[in-house]
């Protein structure tokens, strides 16, 4: 029989032997089960912090965009990093789920729909800021196209903000259809699985009806793939556009031609790294050890080497070109000797060992197959990438044009509070998520349970022995 | 008597046993209510939909709309003139032509008046008249709500009339006891209340008139009289000047009762290719200093010995004085005096008898022209010998009676602490005051004196040179100026005015129109002067001037700010939040050092994270005179050996809380002297600055703020555009192209209509201040207080920047000296120790092809036909975003509600304080963006008149706060499709250049090249 060549087996995707049944049973445990102690500590925490945060927004609308620490220079600071920030993680989703979808990347599979929720969520943390940051927030709706009886007041295309408006609306919306629709089969799995009537009513409406037939699975693959087609410019547009922000205004520093790629590029690395983070945590915490696995870890630690060195060059671009123009006002970007030496060179420090230095670690195969390296790692670019859109806002405003108006930034306890707030509030729709939603997408990871590892050849071999 | 009538409501009630009228009595309802009859019908009530809950949710509805009916959002009425006074149209601004007189500035002025209120001082220009920053802001100062409102005794309110009858009853007790009384006032300057003092001096033989200024010019004043025979100062003409040498002079900014601000810049005469050269010697660095050609620190003592040398130098003397390290440039500057000859003067601030004749004597050797003796000064009329005297009489209790009128002895003197014994012995003590001040708490009675705005009056400033003084609204308060007491209290039923009146018709007006006196606000005489010299010998004086020097290890000159001046005005907010131009720190005084003594005694300044600066702070002690906690601010020019403390601050009485800043540096000035040895001991602690600039260079950044010298501006070979006015290139298809040709935007016509362009003029700009004043009356600019412009959030529309050359001038000399980079930026980001000094008043540029327009998500800013930037603060959202990409960094936040907030008490949070807004211009709300709008109330006002008079605009007619405002002419404003107006020729001007022209703003705002005459003898 084995006379013809084979090829040989690729690492499984899957560990631990499953069944299909096993699969099912491990993706409704969470949802059908009772939550354990560390889930609820973890929940209350980022409740705190979300309560905080809310309250830290109220005092904000409430008295003043003064309570923060920005000044006549430096109108953007936490609130812009954290804005961009947020959105740059909500990058890694779409481009595991479009991306790597059409590009037949199996091992999306296991971890799609969880970093698509991060993007969700993470998109909501984003939408945010824009509107918390208005000096007016109750004036926000004015940012939207909408016939008006305020004379011929209409708003302006010619600003990136609007642009961004565009950009993130869109992208939610994408976004949370495409989470939707690979949804529809496996909240259908659980409702068939519930015992209580109320979840099977829940579950039943969140499903849409999904009756499995063969109908619904030609048509689920089909909009998939559509979806996938739509989402992935998408991938390039939204941070391309939140660059915009920056490389259309005058500011040296800021208005730079490479930043729309770099933009992109940077978040796709700290995306991978939010994704690394999350499934760090919940593969112990869920129980998802062997859908989770190195190969996933070393697949994803490759996608941040790549991007991270894209983003290492484009610093290297900046600091050269900023140099290499002779122009004064370049002496003090955020890319410059004058921000290294200046009163910022500890963000500016921090900016290269974070984004930089140490996520060269992983190219040892050791660190980057090494669950708690890659853990750690994907902090530290969390880290860096907050300094990197931290240094781009604050270094830059603090040193404009003219030398009288230089000055400095520091945070005020609202400030902090309403970042920390973000990330409770994030923790919160993402721990309810994974103990309401089916937290990996089982219905594609049945269809690949036979396509790698050894284990299936050994049965199939043994099969046919018998 | 009671009535006894009876009214009945029936026939019935005649009868009295009537039952109908005995149920009437005991019941209410003559027949039952029928309750059965709709509750007792269980089974409609049944059938019926309206259910318990129904009733409820009816109940809650009904409560809720009627609750809902009862808020009503704040009524603010208007109300309208039931009877419109004849002069006021409500809309249109009324201009009435008056002199601000408050004892220390002085100032023929035009107030504007809105609906009965004064709410802008703007310079007479008929009369030659100059308002710096404290008499633009004075008209803050009249809705001052911690003014005395009515006359008090101790505690209690009196009326005016228990007030008369009562001082009237003392007097005639003093009068019988045959006891000394002293009327002792500010510099009053005015012919009329001399001459009603007088007639009072005639009913009261005893009464003695002594003058105090806070800070004296005593000396001078004794000096002309030695030399001229009259007790009054000199007046200069510096336009005329081609070499004026200043020893501590600073008469840019206010000195011997004036500033010489005009004129000194009107003989800088670019046109012609003149300039007069300015050399300064002085220890703190002054406005003057600032913006003079050559400035040379020296200490305190050293400033005699500069006196001395130069005399010796010019004249040829052989008076005795001391080497200084400054010798050589001694003896350039008297080179160039007397090449100068008669065109040139000498000045001094030394507050000396002895040197101020010096200083008269070399202007005599001179014959210079620019000293006009002829015409004096009488601005300052203080006699310190006399206030000395009269200390000494009250603490021998030889005064029976002390009325204080216009000054504030208790805070202002060295030693009050005697004045203040002295007080206690004096009978009769009334202190005419317009708060409730430091000398108040010890006087029997405080009388509410009204503001110059409410008040009549005159003055003669120079001699032959009368104002007048008009009431440009009804008193606020139940107050009365002190002419008018005095009216009272010599029994005159008329009031002031008519003897102002008969006074002027009788003894100044010459026969002509007192109409036409008042309407102007002035009158010269034609009647010529005439003085003759004494021969007055210099040699013992000087002998007596050197000896008098007490050099010491750390000297202390006392100075005074631009904001405060001598600190009577220190509860007003525009004043304090006014940045001192040279520090750029507002809300304070502070310990001016070098930076080389600084760092001998350990002391610092250092930015910290949120971008305010922080200093050293330490205690000072002169003569056993002790203030404690005293911020040191490190300065740039300050002589080595010497310290600098500003007058006028650290006021308690009469003050809101946000403005008791900063420490009474009066305690130091013994003697009257600005000069005294000072020890400096470091104490524990930072003091917190509010200071709006903190890189003091340019930063190599030379195109920002261009300067060259006399020589290269009037070098017709140079090409300007190529050198000193240099314009920046791109390239361009691999050319070098002006950046001005390169544009990426479609221009629109502009030569439809009008279009307004702003020209700052650098040569001509002293950062006097006044314009960021006008422009917070004009534009009502919110005050934010200490803290806030600390954090970097003053709301101010147009700063004037201040730098200093730093060590190395530009990245290409660090590169020839091999510097590194660090050491580069460094050393361009450290000024210099004896700096030159530039300002530059920056305001919104009003880009054609604004950064900010294209950034606004909502199109709240955008462009107008006639050039300016608008700001429509009803759109805007506060997206901040036009801020950040604005290259010139002037728009404003609303960081807070700023109004009607008690966490900002200023003038828009108390109902006095808010009647100074002009009703042209909103009050912005929190969250919204502000700027400079170039006063478009104001050129929009003029093209509606236009429009109504079916006219053309007249050449002159727009204007703006800042450039009406601008003593020296350096803003000019216009319509730029206005051929040969002043603004097209600013335009063309080959000093002409845009800030930041190589970002392709396209600024309607244009700046001219600074040029310095850096010629040496």
């Amino acid at each position: 029989m084995s006379s013809h060549y084979e090829a040989p087996i690729r690492t499984p995707l899957v560990l631990g032997k499953k069944s299909y049944h096993d699969i099912s049973n491990d993706v409704a445990r969470p949802i059908e089960g009772k939550a354990n102690k560390y889930w609820y500590v973890a929940f209350y925490i980022s409740l705190a912090a979300m309560l905080w945060g809310f309250g830290a927004i109220a005092y904000t609308i409430g008295t003043g965009i003064g309570s923060w620490g920005l000044n006549k220079n430096i109108g953007w600071a936490w609130d812009i990093t954290n804005f961009v920030w947020w959105v740059g993680i909500g990058h890694a989703g779409t481009l595991i789920s479009a991306v790597l979808l059409l590009f037949r990347q199996k091992w999306r599979m296991a971890i799609n729909r969880s970093a698509e929720a991060m993007t969700i969520f993470a998109v909501f943390q984003a939408g945010l800021f824009p509107i918390i940051h208005m000096g007016r927030p109750w004036m926000g709706y004015w940012v939207l196209p909408m016939p008006n009886q305020f004379g011929t007041l209409w708003i302006n295309f010619n600003s990136p903000l609007l642009w961004d408006v565009f950009a993130i609306s869109t992208y939610l919306s994408v976004s949370l259809v495409f989470w939707w629709t690979g949804l529809l089969p496996d909240f259908a799995m659980i409702r068939d699985r519930a015992v209580k009537p109320f979840q099977k009513k829940i579950y039943g409406l969140l499903s849409f009806g999904w009756s499995g037939r063969a109908k619904d699975w030609q048509r689920f693959e089909e909009v998939s793939l559509v979806l996938a087609g739509i989402a992935t410019p998408l991938v390039l547009s939204v941070h391309t556009i939140v660059s915009m922000d920056f490389a259309t205004s005058v500011m040296p520093g800021w208005h730079s031609t490479i930043f729309p790629p770099y933009f992109v590029a940077g978040a796709i690395f700290s995306g991978f790294a939010m994704v690394q983070t999350l499934l760090g945590i919940m593969r112990k915490v869920s129980s998802l050890e062997n859908y989770i696995t190195r190969l996933h870890i070393e697949y994803m630690n490759m996608v941040i080497m790549l991007t991270g060195g894209i983003v290492a060059i484009a610093y290297a671009t900046e600091f050269f070109i900023g140099w290499y123009t002779g122009s004064p006002y370049e002496n003090f970007t955020y890319m410059s000797v004058g921000a290294a030496t200046g009163p910022y060179g500890w963000a500016f420090y921090s900016l290269i060992l974070f984004n930089i230095a140490l996520p060269q670690l992983l190219w040892f195969k050791k660190v980057r197959t090494s669950f708690i390296w890659s853990f750690i790692i994907s902090i530290i670019i969390n880290i860096g990438m907050w300094f990197e859109r931290f240094d781009i806002i604050a270094i830059v405003l603090s040193k404009g044009h003219l030398p009288s108006t230089w000055t400095r930034f520091e945070p005020t306890f609202i400030d902090v509070a309403i970042f920390i707030g973000t990330i409770g509030f994030f923790g919160v729709l993402f721990l309810l998520y994974s103990r309401t939603f089916p937290v990996i997408a089982q219905a594609e990871v049945k269809t690949i349970m036979k396509s790698s590892g050894q284990y299936y050849k050994e049965q199939r071999d043994n099969k046919q022995q018998d | 008597m009671a009535s006894n009538k009876k009214y009945w409501k029936s026939v019935e009630e005649l009868n009295e046993n009537s039952s109908i009228v005995d149920t009437l009595q005991k019941n209410e309802f003559v027949s039952e209510i029928p309750t059965d009859e709709f509750l007792g019908d269980k089974e409609t009530l049944e059938a019926s939909s309206t259910s318990r809950r129904d009733f409820l949710k009816y109940v809650g509805f009904a409560t809720a709309a009627a609750s809902l009916a009862a808020c009503e959002g704040p009524v603010r009425s208007s109300i309208p003139y039931l009877n419109k006074p004849d002069d006021i149209i409500p809309g249109q601004a009324d201009y009435y032509a008056t002199t601000m007189a408050d004892g220390f500035d002085f100032a023929s002025i035009l107030v504007k008046c809105r609906e009965g209120r004064p709410i802008k001082i703007e310079p007479n220009r008929d009369a030659k008249g100059e308002t710096n920053a404290r008499a633009q802001a004075s008209v803050l100062s009249l809705y001052d709500s911690y003014r005395l409102q009515q006359p008090v005794k101790g505690e209690d309110v009196k009326s005016w009339s228990e007030i008369d009858s009562e001082i009237l009853g003392q007097l005639d007790i003093l009068a019988r006891e045959n006891k000394k009384m002293v009327l002792l006032t500010g510099t009053m300057a005015s012919p009329t209340a001399s001459k009603l003092i007088k007639e009072f001096q005639a009913k009261h033989p005893s009464l003695e008139h002594i003058v105090y200024d806070a800070v004296s010019d005593s000396g001078a004043l004794d000096a002309f009289e030695q030399m001229y025979g009259v007790r009054a100062l000199p007046n200069y003409d510096f336009s005329k000047a081609e070499t004026i040498v200043s020893i501590g002079a600073d008469f840019i900014d206010q000195w011997q009762g004036s500033s010489y601000e005009s004129s000194f810049i009107a003989g800088r005469k670019l046109n012609e290719g003149k300039m007069s050269r300015h050399v300064q010697f002085e220890s703190v660095m002054s406005l003057t200093g600032a913006n003079s050609d050559k400035r040379v620190p020296v200490t305190p003592s050293e400033q005699v010995y500069v006196l001395l040398s130069l005399y010796n130098a010019v004249v040829g003397a052989n008076v005795s004085t001391k080497a200084t390290k400054v010798d050589k440039a001694i003896q350039q500057a008297a080179v160039q005096l007397k090449q100068a000859g008669s065109k040139a003067v000498v000045v001094t601030g030394i507050q000396d008898k002895n040197a101020q004749l010096i200083a008269m004597a070399i202007n005599e050797y001179l014959q210079s022209t620019i000293m006009d003796v002829e015409n004096y000064k009488l601005l300052r009329q203080g006699d310190d010998k006399k206030v000395a005297s009269l200390i000494e009489d009250m603490n021998n209790g030889k005064v029976g009676a002390l009325f204080i009128s216009n000054c504030n002895p208790i805070y202002t003197l060295a030693d009050s602490n005697k004045f203040v014994t002295g007080l206690s012995k004096v009978a009769l003590s009334v202190n005419f005051s317009m708060q409730y001040n430091e000398t108040s708490v010890n006087t029997t009675y405080s009388l509410a004196t009204s503001h110059y705005l409410e008040n009549w009056g005159d003055i003669e400033m120079k001699k032959g040179n009368f104002s007048l003084m008009q009431p440009t609204i009804k008193p606020l308060f139940d107050s009365r100026q002190l002419e008018d007491c005095l009216m009272v209290w010599l029994g005159k039923t008329e009031k002031y005015v008519d003897y102002l009146k008969k006074n002027w018709n009788e003894n100044i007006l010459e026969g002509r129109s007192w109409n036409t006196a008042l309407h102007d606000g002035y009158f010269i005489s034609n009647k010529g002067t005439s003085i003759s010299k004494n021969e007055v010998s210099v040699s013992s004086p000087a002998a007596a001037l050197l000896s008098g020097v007490k050099p010491a290890a750390m000297e202390l000159q006392l100075y005074m700010k631009t904001g405060l001046g001598d600190g009577q005005q220190a509860n007003n907010p525009w004043l304090q939040e006014l940045p001192d131009p040279i520090t750029r720190a507002a809300w304070d005084n502070y310990l001016t050092i070098s930076a080389h003594d600084a760092k001998e005694n350990g002391l610092m300044n250092r930015t910290v994270d949120n971008g305010a600066l922080n200093g050293s702070k330490v205690n000072l002690t002169v003569n056993g005179v002790v203030i404690e906690n005293v911020g040191v601010l490190i300065q740039p020019g300050q002589a080595r050996g010497s310290v600098g403390l500003a007058l006028g601050y650290g006021r308690t009485q009469a003050m809101k809380e946000e403005m008791m800043v900063g420490v009474n540096a009066y305690k130091f000035y013994q003697n009257s002297s600005k000069f005294q040895s000072v020890t400096i001991e470091k104490i524990e602690g930072e003091h917190k600055f509010a200071c709006e600039q903190l890189q003091h260079t340019i930063a190599g950044r030379d195109t920002i703020l261009k300067e060259t010298s006399l020589e290269e501006y009037n070098d017709k070979s140079l090409v300007p555009a190529k050198t000193w006015n240099l314009m920046p290139v791109v390239s361009l298809k691999h050319e070098e192209t002006d950046v001005t040709d390169v544009d990426l935007w479609e221009s629109h016509d502009r030569t439809m209509g009008h279009h307004f362009n702003l020209s700052v003029d650098l040569s001509a700009c002293t950062g006097c201040g006044a314009c960021v004043i006008a422009c917070h009356a004009e534009n009502n600019v919110a005050v934010v207080g200490k803290h806030e412009v600390r954090v970097g959030r003053d709301m101010h529309w147009l700063r004037i920047d201040r730098y200093y050359s730093s060590e190395i001038s530009s990245q290409k000399e660090a590169k020839e000296s091999g510097m590194s980079m660090g050491d580069m930026y460094a050393a361009l980001e450290r000024p210099e120790e004896n700096p030159e000094v530039a300002f530059q008043p920056i305001m919104c540029q009003h880009c054609n092809h604004a950064p900010c327009e294209t950034v606004c998500p909502v199109a709240a800013t955008s462009h107008g036909r006639q050039g300016q930037n608008h700001m429509a603060y009803n759109r805007c959202v506060g997206t901040r975003y036009c801020a950040n990409n604005c290259p010139y960094r002037v728009r404003r936040f609303n960081w807070f509600r700023y109004a009607d907030n008690d966490r900002f008490d200023f003038n828009m949070n108390d109902q006095y304080g808010k009647m100074v807004l002009n009703p042209d211009v909103v009050v912005r709300s929190r969250g919204v963006m502000e700027k400079c709008s170039m006063c478009i109330q104001m050129t929009q006002a003029t093209i509606l008149q236009a429009k109504k008079e079916r006219r053309k605009v007249r050449k002159d007619e727009f204007h703006v706060a800042c450039s009406d405002a601008c003593s020296t002419n350096a803003m000019v404003f216009g319509d730029i499709n206005e051929e040969k107006s002043p603004i097209t020729e600013m335009l063309e001007d080959k000093r002409s250049y845009h800030l930041l022209e190589e970002v392709g703003t396209k600024p309607n705002v244009v700046y001219q090249v600074k040029v310095r005459n850096t010629t040496e003898a």
